[in-house]
Protein backbone atom coordinates (compact mmCIF):
# COMPACT_ATOMS: atom_id res chain seq x y z
CA UNK A 1 0.00 0.00 0.00
CA UNK A 2 2.71 2.41 1.08
CA UNK A 3 4.81 1.25 -1.84
CA UNK A 4 1.92 1.96 -4.22
CA UNK A 5 1.51 5.40 -2.78
CA UNK A 6 5.21 6.22 -3.08
CA UNK A 7 5.26 4.87 -6.62
CA UNK A 8 2.31 7.03 -7.69
CA UNK A 9 3.65 10.14 -6.02
CA UNK A 10 7.04 9.67 -7.65
CA UNK A 11 5.47 9.19 -11.05
CA UNK A 12 3.24 12.23 -10.67
CA UNK A 13 6.23 14.27 -9.59
CA UNK A 14 8.24 13.12 -12.58
CA UNK A 15 5.50 13.77 -15.13
CA UNK A 16 4.32 17.10 -13.79
CA UNK A 17 7.79 18.22 -12.89
CA UNK A 18 8.89 17.62 -16.47
CA UNK A 19 5.80 19.32 -17.82
CA UNK A 20 5.41 22.37 -15.67
CA UNK A 21 8.99 22.77 -14.57
CA UNK A 22 10.74 22.03 -17.82
CA UNK A 23 8.55 22.06 -20.90
CA UNK A 24 6.15 24.89 -20.13
CA UNK A 25 8.78 27.58 -19.47
CA UNK A 26 11.35 26.28 -21.90
CA UNK A 27 8.94 26.03 -24.80
CA UNK A 28 8.27 29.73 -24.71
CA UNK A 29 11.96 30.26 -25.12
CA UNK A 30 12.22 27.58 -27.81
CA UNK A 31 9.40 29.10 -29.79
CA UNK A 32 10.98 32.54 -29.82
CA UNK A 33 14.48 31.36 -30.43
CA UNK A 34 13.73 28.70 -33.01
CA UNK A 35 11.51 30.98 -35.04
CA UNK A 36 14.17 33.66 -34.90
CA UNK A 37 17.06 31.48 -36.03
CA UNK A 38 14.89 29.94 -38.70
CA UNK A 39 14.15 33.40 -40.09
CA UNK A 40 17.80 34.49 -39.96
CA UNK A 41 17.29 36.55 -36.81
CA UNK A 42 18.87 36.24 -33.40
CA UNK A 43 15.86 36.22 -31.10
CA UNK A 44 15.53 37.08 -27.46
CA UNK A 45 18.95 37.31 -25.85
CA UNK A 46 18.89 40.46 -23.73
CA UNK A 47 17.88 39.25 -20.27
CA UNK A 48 21.05 38.83 -18.26
CA UNK A 49 22.10 38.11 -14.71
CA UNK A 50 25.42 39.74 -13.83
CA UNK A 51 26.24 40.02 -17.49
CA UNK A 52 25.64 36.34 -18.26
CA UNK A 53 23.11 35.75 -20.97
CA UNK A 54 23.35 32.04 -21.81
CA UNK A 55 21.60 32.44 -25.18
CA UNK A 56 18.51 34.08 -23.71
CA UNK A 57 17.62 31.33 -21.25
CA UNK A 58 16.89 33.90 -18.55
CA UNK A 59 13.93 35.16 -20.50
CA UNK A 60 11.53 32.58 -19.08
CA UNK A 61 12.48 33.75 -15.59
CA UNK A 62 12.04 37.38 -16.56
CA UNK A 63 8.71 36.56 -18.17
CA UNK A 64 7.51 34.71 -15.10
CA UNK A 65 8.45 37.61 -12.83
CA UNK A 66 6.80 40.11 -15.10
CA UNK A 67 3.62 38.11 -15.33
CA UNK A 68 3.32 37.63 -11.58
CA UNK A 69 3.45 41.31 -10.80
CA UNK A 70 1.08 42.33 -13.57
CA UNK A 71 -2.39 43.57 -12.86
CA UNK A 72 -5.05 40.94 -13.26
CA UNK A 73 -7.67 42.79 -15.21
CA UNK A 74 -11.30 41.76 -15.54
CA UNK A 75 -13.21 43.93 -17.98
CA UNK A 76 -16.43 45.69 -17.11
CA UNK A 77 -19.48 43.62 -17.86
CA UNK A 78 -17.53 40.38 -17.98
CA UNK A 79 -18.92 37.35 -16.27
CA UNK A 80 -16.41 37.17 -13.42
CA UNK A 81 -16.92 33.52 -12.56
CA UNK A 82 -16.50 32.16 -16.08
CA UNK A 83 -13.85 34.67 -16.95
CA UNK A 84 -11.76 33.32 -14.09
CA UNK A 85 -12.68 29.72 -14.68
CA UNK A 86 -11.78 29.56 -18.38
CA UNK A 87 -7.97 29.58 -18.14
CA UNK A 88 -8.08 26.91 -15.44
CA UNK A 89 -10.16 24.67 -17.67
CA UNK A 90 -7.72 25.16 -20.55
CA UNK A 91 -4.64 24.33 -18.52
CA UNK A 92 -6.17 21.47 -16.55
CA UNK A 93 -7.49 19.71 -19.63
CA UNK A 94 -4.08 19.84 -21.21
CA UNK A 95 -2.30 18.57 -18.11
CA UNK A 96 -4.67 15.83 -16.97
CA UNK A 97 -4.26 13.90 -20.20
CA UNK A 98 -0.75 13.02 -19.14
CA UNK A 99 -2.06 10.75 -16.41
CA UNK A 100 -2.82 7.97 -18.86
CA UNK A 101 0.19 8.25 -21.14
CA UNK A 102 2.76 5.54 -20.47
CA UNK A 103 6.36 6.67 -20.45
CA UNK A 104 7.96 3.30 -19.85
CA UNK A 105 7.35 -0.44 -19.65
CA UNK A 106 6.34 -2.64 -16.73
CA UNK A 107 9.11 -3.75 -14.42
CA UNK A 108 9.61 -5.51 -11.11
CA UNK A 109 11.43 -3.65 -8.39
CA UNK A 110 12.06 -5.62 -5.16
CA UNK A 111 9.09 -7.83 -6.00
CA UNK A 112 6.85 -4.81 -6.47
CA UNK A 113 5.33 -4.32 -9.88
CA UNK A 114 6.08 -0.90 -11.26
CA UNK A 115 4.12 0.33 -14.24
CA UNK A 116 5.47 3.52 -15.69
CA UNK A 117 2.17 5.29 -16.14
CA UNK A 118 0.25 7.29 -13.55
CA UNK A 119 -3.14 5.76 -14.18
CA UNK A 120 -3.29 2.65 -16.34
CA UNK A 121 -6.89 2.97 -17.48
CA UNK A 122 -8.51 0.30 -19.62
CA UNK A 123 -9.97 3.02 -21.79
CA UNK A 124 -6.92 5.25 -21.80
CA UNK A 125 -7.48 6.55 -25.29
CA UNK A 126 -11.08 7.48 -24.52
CA UNK A 127 -9.89 9.36 -21.47
CA UNK A 128 -7.58 11.37 -23.70
CA UNK A 129 -10.47 12.16 -26.01
CA UNK A 130 -12.78 13.02 -23.16
CA UNK A 131 -10.41 15.68 -21.96
CA UNK A 132 -9.59 16.82 -25.47
CA UNK A 133 -13.29 17.50 -25.96
CA UNK A 134 -13.42 19.44 -22.69
CA UNK A 135 -10.71 21.79 -23.94
CA UNK A 136 -13.01 23.84 -26.23
CA UNK A 137 -14.93 24.88 -23.12
CA UNK A 138 -11.93 26.85 -21.97
CA UNK A 139 -11.79 28.77 -25.22
CA UNK A 140 -15.52 29.19 -25.60
CA UNK A 141 -16.06 30.32 -22.03
CA UNK A 142 -13.19 32.75 -22.28
CA UNK A 143 -14.53 34.22 -25.49
CA UNK A 144 -18.09 34.39 -24.31
CA UNK A 145 -17.52 35.74 -20.81
CA UNK A 146 -15.12 38.51 -21.82
CA UNK A 147 -17.80 40.88 -23.10
CA UNK A 148 -15.67 41.77 -26.09
CA UNK A 149 -16.49 41.31 -29.73
CA UNK A 150 -13.10 40.01 -30.74
CA UNK A 151 -13.14 37.50 -27.92
CA UNK A 152 -16.64 36.44 -28.80
CA UNK A 153 -15.77 35.84 -32.44
CA UNK A 154 -12.68 33.95 -31.36
CA UNK A 155 -14.67 31.79 -29.01
CA UNK A 156 -17.21 31.06 -31.69
CA UNK A 157 -14.56 30.05 -34.16
CA UNK A 158 -12.88 27.96 -31.49
CA UNK A 159 -16.04 26.00 -30.86
CA UNK A 160 -16.68 25.43 -34.56
CA UNK A 161 -13.13 24.45 -35.38
CA UNK A 162 -12.41 22.27 -32.39
CA UNK A 163 -15.69 20.40 -32.62
CA UNK A 164 -15.23 19.64 -36.32
CA UNK A 165 -11.69 18.42 -35.89
CA UNK A 166 -12.61 16.33 -32.90
CA UNK A 167 -14.93 14.31 -35.06
CA UNK A 168 -12.23 13.71 -37.63
CA UNK A 169 -9.68 12.96 -34.89
CA UNK A 170 -11.96 10.33 -33.41
CA UNK A 171 -12.22 8.57 -36.73
CA UNK A 172 -8.50 8.67 -37.46
CA UNK A 173 -7.77 6.94 -34.19
CA UNK A 174 -10.14 4.05 -34.88
CA UNK A 175 -7.69 2.58 -37.38
CA UNK A 176 -5.05 2.36 -34.65
CA UNK A 177 -7.48 0.80 -32.20
CA UNK A 178 -8.42 -1.78 -34.81
CA UNK A 179 -4.82 -2.70 -35.53
CA UNK A 180 -3.75 -3.13 -31.92
CA UNK A 181 -7.14 -4.37 -30.72
CA UNK A 182 -7.08 -2.42 -27.46
CA UNK A 183 -8.02 0.92 -25.98
CA UNK A 184 -5.39 0.72 -23.28
CA UNK A 185 -2.47 3.01 -24.03
CA UNK A 186 0.04 0.85 -22.14
CA UNK A 187 -0.93 -2.14 -24.26
CA UNK A 188 -0.72 -0.12 -27.45
CA UNK A 189 2.74 0.94 -26.34
CA UNK A 190 3.80 -2.58 -25.45
CA UNK A 191 2.49 -3.88 -28.79
CA UNK A 192 5.05 -1.68 -30.56
CA UNK A 193 8.08 -3.42 -29.10
CA UNK A 194 8.75 -4.79 -32.58
CA UNK A 195 10.07 -2.02 -34.80
CA UNK A 196 7.97 -3.08 -37.77
CA UNK A 197 4.80 -2.99 -35.70
CA UNK A 198 5.10 0.74 -34.99
CA UNK A 199 1.96 2.68 -35.75
CA UNK A 200 3.62 4.71 -38.45
CA UNK A 201 4.16 1.55 -40.55
CA UNK A 202 0.76 0.08 -39.90
CA UNK A 203 -1.21 3.34 -40.14
CA UNK A 204 0.76 5.91 -42.15
CA UNK A 205 -2.35 7.74 -43.36
CA UNK A 206 -3.79 7.60 -39.88
CA UNK A 207 -0.66 9.27 -38.54
CA UNK A 208 -0.82 12.14 -41.01
CA UNK A 209 -4.48 12.78 -40.39
CA UNK A 210 -4.20 12.48 -36.64
CA UNK A 211 -1.26 14.83 -36.49
CA UNK A 212 -3.10 17.40 -38.60
CA UNK A 213 -6.20 17.15 -36.46
CA UNK A 214 -4.15 17.41 -33.30
CA UNK A 215 -2.49 20.63 -34.46
CA UNK A 216 -5.90 21.97 -35.43
CA UNK A 217 -7.20 21.04 -31.97
CA UNK A 218 -4.38 23.01 -30.44
CA UNK A 219 -5.41 26.13 -32.36
CA UNK A 220 -1.92 26.88 -33.59
CA UNK A 221 -0.91 28.24 -36.95
CA UNK A 222 -1.82 27.13 -39.64
CA UNK A 223 -5.11 26.52 -37.81
CA UNK A 224 -5.14 29.58 -35.59
CA UNK A 225 -8.63 30.73 -36.43
CA UNK A 226 -9.70 31.27 -32.80
CA UNK A 227 -6.64 33.40 -32.05
CA UNK A 228 -6.06 35.03 -35.42
CA UNK A 229 -3.76 37.81 -34.32
CA UNK A 230 -4.12 39.52 -37.67
CA UNK A 231 -7.91 39.66 -37.48
CA UNK A 232 -9.11 39.30 -33.91
CA UNK A 233 -6.36 40.93 -31.79
CA UNK A 234 -5.77 37.76 -29.78
CA UNK A 235 -9.09 36.02 -30.25
CA UNK A 236 -10.70 34.44 -27.26
CA UNK A 237 -8.10 35.59 -24.75
CA UNK A 238 -7.97 39.22 -25.83
CA UNK A 239 -9.27 40.38 -22.44
CA UNK A 240 -6.87 38.39 -20.32
CA UNK A 241 -3.81 39.72 -18.59
CA UNK A 242 -1.20 38.64 -16.11
CA UNK A 243 -1.22 35.12 -14.79
CA UNK A 244 -4.47 34.13 -16.47
CA UNK A 245 -3.13 35.06 -19.87
CA UNK A 246 -0.10 32.93 -19.18
CA UNK A 247 -2.31 30.03 -18.19
CA UNK A 248 -3.76 29.98 -21.68
CA UNK A 249 -0.33 30.29 -23.07
CA UNK A 250 1.01 27.47 -20.92
CA UNK A 251 -2.04 25.41 -21.71
CA UNK A 252 -1.11 25.72 -25.35
CA UNK A 253 2.46 24.63 -24.72
CA UNK A 254 1.46 21.75 -22.48
CA UNK A 255 -0.93 20.70 -25.19
CA UNK A 256 1.94 20.63 -27.66
CA UNK A 257 3.70 18.24 -25.32
CA UNK A 258 0.54 16.20 -24.88
CA UNK A 259 0.04 15.90 -28.61
CA UNK A 260 3.64 14.84 -29.05
CA UNK A 261 3.24 12.27 -26.30
CA UNK A 262 0.07 10.82 -27.79
CA UNK A 263 1.52 10.70 -31.29
CA UNK A 264 4.61 9.00 -29.91
CA UNK A 265 2.55 6.48 -28.00
CA UNK A 266 0.23 5.66 -30.85
CA UNK A 267 2.50 5.82 -33.86
CA UNK A 268 6.15 5.95 -32.91
CA UNK A 269 6.73 3.00 -30.66
CA UNK A 270 6.09 4.77 -27.36
CA UNK A 271 9.12 4.23 -25.09
CA UNK A 272 10.83 1.61 -27.25
CA UNK A 273 14.19 1.92 -28.91
CA UNK A 274 14.02 0.17 -32.29
CA UNK A 275 15.13 -3.48 -32.04
CA UNK A 276 15.79 -3.32 -28.28
CA UNK A 277 13.15 -4.82 -26.03
CA UNK A 278 12.70 -3.91 -22.36
CA UNK A 279 14.13 -7.20 -21.07
CA UNK A 280 17.14 -6.78 -23.34
CA UNK A 281 17.58 -3.32 -21.85
CA UNK A 282 17.63 -4.68 -18.30
CA UNK A 283 20.17 -7.36 -19.18
CA UNK A 284 22.21 -4.76 -21.02
CA UNK A 285 22.54 -2.82 -17.80
CA UNK A 286 23.21 -5.88 -15.61
CA UNK A 287 27.02 -5.35 -15.51
CA UNK A 288 26.39 -1.78 -14.30
CA UNK A 289 23.93 -3.08 -11.73
CA UNK A 290 26.48 -5.66 -10.59
CA UNK A 291 29.14 -3.00 -10.20
CA UNK A 292 26.75 -0.76 -8.30
CA UNK A 293 25.78 -3.54 -5.93
CA UNK A 294 29.47 -4.31 -5.33
CA UNK A 295 29.99 -0.67 -4.44
CA UNK A 296 26.99 -0.66 -2.14
CA UNK A 297 28.25 -3.84 -0.48
CA UNK A 298 31.16 -1.81 0.84
CA UNK A 299 28.69 0.31 2.81
CA UNK A 300 26.61 -2.57 4.11
CA UNK A 301 26.87 -6.29 3.38
CA UNK A 302 23.17 -6.82 2.82
CA UNK A 303 23.10 -4.22 0.07
CA UNK A 304 25.39 -6.27 -2.13
CA UNK A 305 22.84 -8.91 -3.05
CA UNK A 306 21.88 -9.83 -6.63
CA UNK A 307 18.49 -8.28 -5.89
CA UNK A 308 20.04 -4.83 -5.64
CA UNK A 309 21.99 -5.48 -8.81
CA UNK A 310 18.77 -6.27 -10.60
CA UNK A 311 17.04 -3.27 -9.05
CA UNK A 312 19.78 -0.91 -10.17
CA UNK A 313 19.75 -2.20 -13.72
CA UNK A 314 15.95 -2.06 -13.76
CA UNK A 315 16.02 1.51 -12.55
CA UNK A 316 18.52 2.37 -15.26
CA UNK A 317 16.29 0.73 -17.85
CA UNK A 318 13.40 2.86 -16.59
CA UNK A 319 15.45 5.98 -16.91
CA UNK A 320 16.40 5.00 -20.45
CA UNK A 321 12.72 4.39 -21.22
CA UNK A 322 11.84 7.81 -19.95
CA UNK A 323 14.75 9.36 -21.84
CA UNK A 324 13.78 7.72 -25.13
CA UNK A 325 10.20 8.77 -24.65
CA UNK A 326 11.27 12.32 -23.92
CA UNK A 327 13.57 12.37 -26.94
CA UNK A 328 10.71 11.34 -29.18
CA UNK A 329 8.46 13.95 -27.58
CA UNK A 330 11.09 16.60 -28.18
CA UNK A 331 11.32 15.58 -31.80
CA UNK A 332 7.60 16.07 -32.26
CA UNK A 333 7.64 19.35 -30.38
CA UNK A 334 10.30 20.50 -32.79
CA UNK A 335 8.21 19.31 -35.71
CA UNK A 336 5.14 21.19 -34.50
CA UNK A 337 7.13 24.34 -33.90
CA UNK A 338 8.63 24.09 -37.38
CA UNK A 339 5.21 23.61 -38.92
CA UNK A 340 3.95 26.61 -36.99
CA UNK A 341 6.69 28.82 -38.38
CA UNK A 342 6.66 27.40 -41.89
CA UNK A 343 3.11 27.21 -43.09
CA UNK A 344 0.88 30.16 -43.91
CA UNK A 345 -2.49 30.37 -42.18
CA UNK A 346 -5.58 28.84 -43.65
CA UNK A 347 -8.65 30.88 -44.32
CA UNK A 348 -11.64 30.07 -42.15
CA UNK A 349 -13.59 28.33 -44.89
CA UNK A 350 -10.48 26.40 -45.89
CA UNK A 351 -10.13 25.12 -42.35
CA UNK A 352 -13.70 23.92 -42.35
CA UNK A 353 -13.39 22.39 -45.80
CA UNK A 354 -10.22 20.58 -44.87
CA UNK A 355 -11.82 19.20 -41.74
CA UNK A 356 -15.15 18.05 -43.11
CA UNK A 357 -14.51 17.38 -46.77
CA UNK A 358 -10.99 16.01 -46.80
CA UNK A 359 -9.88 14.62 -43.47
CA UNK A 360 -13.17 13.07 -42.44
CA UNK A 361 -13.74 11.11 -45.70
CA UNK A 362 -10.11 10.05 -45.88
CA UNK A 363 -10.22 8.80 -42.33
CA UNK A 364 -13.37 6.82 -43.09
CA UNK A 365 -11.68 5.27 -46.12
CA UNK A 366 -8.69 4.55 -43.92
CA UNK A 367 -10.90 2.64 -41.46
CA UNK A 368 -12.43 0.72 -44.33
CA UNK A 369 -9.08 -0.27 -45.82
CA UNK A 370 -7.70 -1.19 -42.42
CA UNK A 371 -10.72 -3.42 -41.94
CA UNK A 372 -10.10 -5.09 -45.30
CA UNK A 373 -6.48 -5.83 -44.38
CA UNK A 374 -7.45 -7.21 -41.00
CA UNK A 375 -9.87 -9.64 -42.61
CA UNK B 1 30.66 49.57 -51.59
CA UNK B 2 30.04 47.87 -54.96
CA UNK B 3 26.74 46.07 -55.29
CA UNK B 4 27.18 42.39 -55.94
CA UNK B 5 25.00 40.89 -58.65
CA UNK B 6 22.21 38.93 -57.01
CA UNK B 7 20.89 35.60 -58.11
CA UNK B 8 17.46 36.15 -59.58
CA UNK B 9 14.89 33.63 -58.51
CA UNK B 10 11.86 33.02 -60.70
CA UNK B 11 8.56 32.99 -58.87
CA UNK B 12 5.55 31.39 -60.49
CA UNK B 13 2.52 33.58 -60.09
CA UNK B 14 -1.17 33.07 -60.77
CA UNK B 15 -0.61 29.68 -62.25
CA UNK B 16 -2.81 26.66 -61.98
CA UNK B 17 -1.40 24.42 -59.31
CA UNK B 18 -0.18 21.10 -60.48
CA UNK B 19 -1.65 17.95 -59.01
CA UNK B 20 1.52 17.46 -56.98
CA UNK B 21 1.10 20.86 -55.40
CA UNK B 22 -2.59 20.33 -54.82
CA UNK B 23 -1.76 17.29 -52.74
CA UNK B 24 -0.29 19.86 -50.37
CA UNK B 25 1.46 17.44 -48.09
CA UNK B 26 4.60 17.13 -50.24
CA UNK B 27 4.87 20.88 -50.63
CA UNK B 28 4.51 21.14 -46.85
CA UNK B 29 7.41 18.76 -46.42
CA UNK B 30 9.44 20.81 -48.88
CA UNK B 31 8.66 23.96 -46.91
CA UNK B 32 9.64 22.28 -43.66
CA UNK B 33 12.86 21.22 -45.29
CA UNK B 34 13.68 24.80 -46.29
CA UNK B 35 13.04 26.25 -42.85
CA UNK B 36 14.97 23.47 -41.21
CA UNK B 37 17.88 24.09 -43.53
CA UNK B 38 17.92 27.71 -42.45
CA UNK B 39 17.74 26.67 -38.82
CA UNK B 40 20.62 24.23 -39.10
CA UNK B 41 22.82 26.52 -41.18
CA UNK B 42 22.32 29.39 -38.76
CA UNK B 43 22.87 27.23 -35.70
CA UNK B 44 26.13 26.01 -37.18
CA UNK B 45 26.90 29.63 -38.01
CA UNK B 46 26.74 30.53 -34.33
CA UNK B 47 29.38 28.01 -33.42
CA UNK B 48 31.55 28.03 -36.54
CA UNK B 49 31.05 31.43 -38.18
CA UNK B 50 31.48 31.65 -41.94
CA UNK B 51 34.69 33.26 -43.10
CA UNK B 52 34.93 36.98 -42.47
CA UNK B 53 31.75 37.22 -40.41
CA UNK B 54 30.86 36.93 -36.75
CA UNK B 55 27.88 34.69 -37.42
CA UNK B 56 25.80 33.67 -40.40
CA UNK B 57 22.90 35.80 -39.13
CA UNK B 58 23.25 39.38 -40.35
CA UNK B 59 21.94 40.95 -37.12
CA UNK B 60 24.27 43.40 -35.40
CA UNK B 61 24.18 43.14 -31.60
CA UNK B 62 23.63 46.85 -31.31
CA UNK B 63 24.96 48.35 -28.09
CA UNK B 64 27.97 46.05 -28.11
CA UNK B 65 28.64 46.00 -31.82
CA UNK B 66 28.17 49.23 -33.65
CA UNK B 67 27.63 49.70 -37.28
CA UNK B 68 29.93 52.02 -39.20
CA UNK B 69 27.56 54.02 -41.31
CA UNK B 70 28.08 54.41 -45.02
CA UNK B 71 29.26 57.71 -46.53
CA UNK B 72 25.85 58.84 -47.72
CA UNK B 73 24.40 58.58 -44.22
CA UNK B 74 23.09 61.84 -42.81
CA UNK B 75 23.54 61.85 -39.07
CA UNK B 76 23.97 64.79 -36.74
CA UNK B 77 25.29 67.92 -38.52
CA UNK B 78 28.68 68.85 -37.06
CA UNK B 79 31.20 71.64 -37.56
CA UNK B 80 34.55 70.88 -39.10
CA UNK B 81 37.55 71.99 -37.04
CA UNK B 82 40.81 73.23 -38.45
CA UNK B 83 44.23 71.93 -37.48
CA UNK B 84 44.49 74.49 -34.68
CA UNK B 85 41.12 73.47 -33.26
CA UNK B 86 39.13 76.51 -34.31
CA UNK B 87 36.15 76.22 -36.62
CA UNK B 88 36.27 76.57 -40.40
CA UNK B 89 32.98 78.42 -40.45
CA UNK B 90 33.15 82.03 -41.56
CA UNK B 91 29.69 82.92 -40.29
CA UNK B 92 28.37 83.72 -43.73
CA UNK B 93 24.88 82.81 -42.53
CA UNK B 94 23.94 80.75 -45.60
CA UNK B 95 23.13 77.69 -43.60
CA UNK B 96 21.10 79.69 -41.14
CA UNK B 97 19.16 81.08 -44.08
CA UNK B 98 18.54 77.82 -45.93
CA UNK B 99 17.77 75.61 -42.99
CA UNK B 100 14.12 74.56 -43.45
CA UNK B 101 13.76 73.77 -39.79
CA UNK B 102 15.40 77.01 -38.68
CA UNK B 103 17.60 74.97 -36.47
CA UNK B 104 20.73 77.07 -36.82
CA UNK B 105 21.34 80.41 -35.08
CA UNK B 106 24.59 82.24 -35.67
CA UNK B 107 26.03 85.25 -33.87
CA UNK B 108 28.79 86.59 -36.14
CA UNK B 109 31.82 88.65 -35.08
CA UNK B 110 34.86 90.04 -36.84
CA UNK B 111 38.50 89.60 -35.87
CA UNK B 112 41.09 92.44 -35.95
CA UNK B 113 42.36 91.25 -39.32
CA UNK B 114 38.86 91.42 -40.76
CA UNK B 115 38.06 87.65 -40.74
CA UNK B 116 34.57 86.77 -39.74
CA UNK B 117 33.86 84.02 -37.28
CA UNK B 118 30.82 82.77 -35.42
CA UNK B 119 30.86 83.85 -31.81
CA UNK B 120 27.98 81.51 -31.21
CA UNK B 121 26.78 78.71 -33.43
CA UNK B 122 23.70 77.12 -31.93
CA UNK B 123 22.15 74.02 -33.40
CA UNK B 124 18.70 73.17 -32.11
CA UNK B 125 18.37 69.44 -32.71
CA UNK B 126 14.71 69.49 -31.77
CA UNK B 127 14.17 71.30 -35.06
CA UNK B 128 16.69 69.68 -37.39
CA UNK B 129 15.19 67.40 -40.02
CA UNK B 130 18.52 65.97 -41.25
CA UNK B 131 17.97 67.33 -44.73
CA UNK B 132 21.61 68.20 -45.28
CA UNK B 133 20.91 71.57 -46.93
CA UNK B 134 23.30 73.29 -44.53
CA UNK B 135 26.08 71.02 -45.71
CA UNK B 136 25.21 71.51 -49.35
CA UNK B 137 25.06 75.26 -49.15
CA UNK B 138 28.16 75.84 -47.03
CA UNK B 139 30.92 77.47 -49.16
CA UNK B 140 33.65 76.51 -46.70
CA UNK B 141 32.91 72.85 -46.05
CA UNK B 142 32.50 73.91 -42.48
CA UNK B 143 29.38 71.96 -41.64
CA UNK B 144 28.82 68.34 -42.66
CA UNK B 145 26.42 65.59 -41.84
CA UNK B 146 28.36 63.12 -39.70
CA UNK B 147 27.91 59.41 -39.17
CA UNK B 148 26.79 60.00 -35.59
CA UNK B 149 23.47 58.35 -34.94
CA UNK B 150 23.62 57.97 -31.18
CA UNK B 151 22.20 60.33 -28.55
CA UNK B 152 20.15 62.16 -31.12
CA UNK B 153 17.21 61.97 -28.78
CA UNK B 154 17.28 63.29 -25.24
CA UNK B 155 15.09 63.41 -22.17
CA UNK B 156 14.57 67.19 -22.30
CA UNK B 157 14.84 69.92 -24.88
CA UNK B 158 17.70 71.74 -23.24
CA UNK B 159 19.92 68.71 -23.85
CA UNK B 160 19.16 68.85 -27.55
CA UNK B 161 20.54 72.31 -28.10
CA UNK B 162 24.17 72.20 -29.10
CA UNK B 163 26.77 74.92 -28.93
CA UNK B 164 29.64 75.51 -31.32
CA UNK B 165 32.13 73.90 -28.96
CA UNK B 166 30.15 70.66 -28.62
CA UNK B 167 29.78 70.38 -32.41
CA UNK B 168 33.42 70.74 -33.43
CA UNK B 169 34.96 67.58 -34.84
CA UNK B 170 38.52 67.20 -36.20
CA UNK B 171 38.66 67.19 -39.96
CA UNK B 172 40.34 63.80 -40.25
CA UNK B 173 37.31 62.08 -38.70
CA UNK B 174 35.08 63.52 -41.37
CA UNK B 175 37.28 62.90 -44.38
CA UNK B 176 35.06 60.27 -46.03
CA UNK B 177 32.03 62.46 -45.78
CA UNK B 178 33.90 65.48 -47.11
CA UNK B 179 35.07 63.52 -50.12
CA UNK B 180 31.59 62.25 -50.66
CA UNK B 181 30.21 65.77 -50.46
CA UNK B 182 32.74 67.00 -53.04
CA UNK B 183 31.79 64.17 -55.36
CA UNK B 184 28.06 64.48 -54.97
CA UNK B 185 27.64 68.26 -54.92
CA UNK B 186 30.53 68.95 -57.39
CA UNK B 187 32.07 71.42 -55.01
CA UNK B 188 35.32 72.79 -56.40
CA UNK B 189 35.01 76.45 -55.54
CA UNK B 190 37.59 76.69 -52.77
S1 LIG C 1 20.29 69.33 -41.75
FE1 LIG C 1 18.70 70.65 -42.57
S2 LIG C 1 17.38 71.05 -40.80
FE2 LIG C 1 19.27 70.22 -39.98
S3 LIG C 1 20.51 71.99 -39.51
FE3 LIG C 1 21.08 71.39 -41.58
S4 LIG C 1 19.76 72.58 -42.90
FE4 LIG C 1 18.89 72.69 -40.85
S1 LIG D 1 27.23 78.06 -44.38
FE1 LIG D 1 29.13 77.22 -43.58
S2 LIG D 1 30.46 78.98 -43.37
FE2 LIG D 1 28.44 79.80 -43.63
S3 LIG D 1 27.68 80.07 -41.57
FE3 LIG D 1 27.01 78.05 -42.17
S4 LIG D 1 28.65 76.70 -41.48
FE4 LIG D 1 29.46 78.76 -41.41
Amino acid sequence: MIADLIETVVKILIVFGINMGFFAPILGWVERKQSAVMQDRVGANRADILGFRIIGLFHPIADALKVMVKEDFIPDGANKLFHTLAPFISLTCALVTFAVIPFGGQYELFGHKVNLVIADLDVGILFVFAFASLAPFGAVLAGWSSNNNWSFLGGMRASAQMLSYEVAMGFTIIGVIMVYGTLQLTEIGAAQADFFRWGIFLQPVGFLLFFTCAIAENKRIPFDMPEAESELVAGYFTEYSGMKFVMFWMGEFVEIVTISAIVTTLFFGAWHIPFVSDTALVSLFSPVGQAASNLLAMIHDSLGSPATALAVSTLLAMVVNLGVFLAKIIFFIWLQMTIRWTLPRFRYDQVMRLGWKMILPISLINIFITGLFML
Amino acid sequence: MPIEPQKIKKVRRNLELTLWEKLYIFEVIRGLFITTRHLVVNLIGFVVPPAGKKRSIPTIYYPEEKRVMFDAYRGRPVLVAQENGSEKCVACGLCEKICPGRAITIVAREKENGDRFPLQFTLDMTRCVYCGYCEEVCPKEAIVMSREYENLAAYNRAEMIFSKESLLRPEKDLRERLEYVRRIYSKCNY
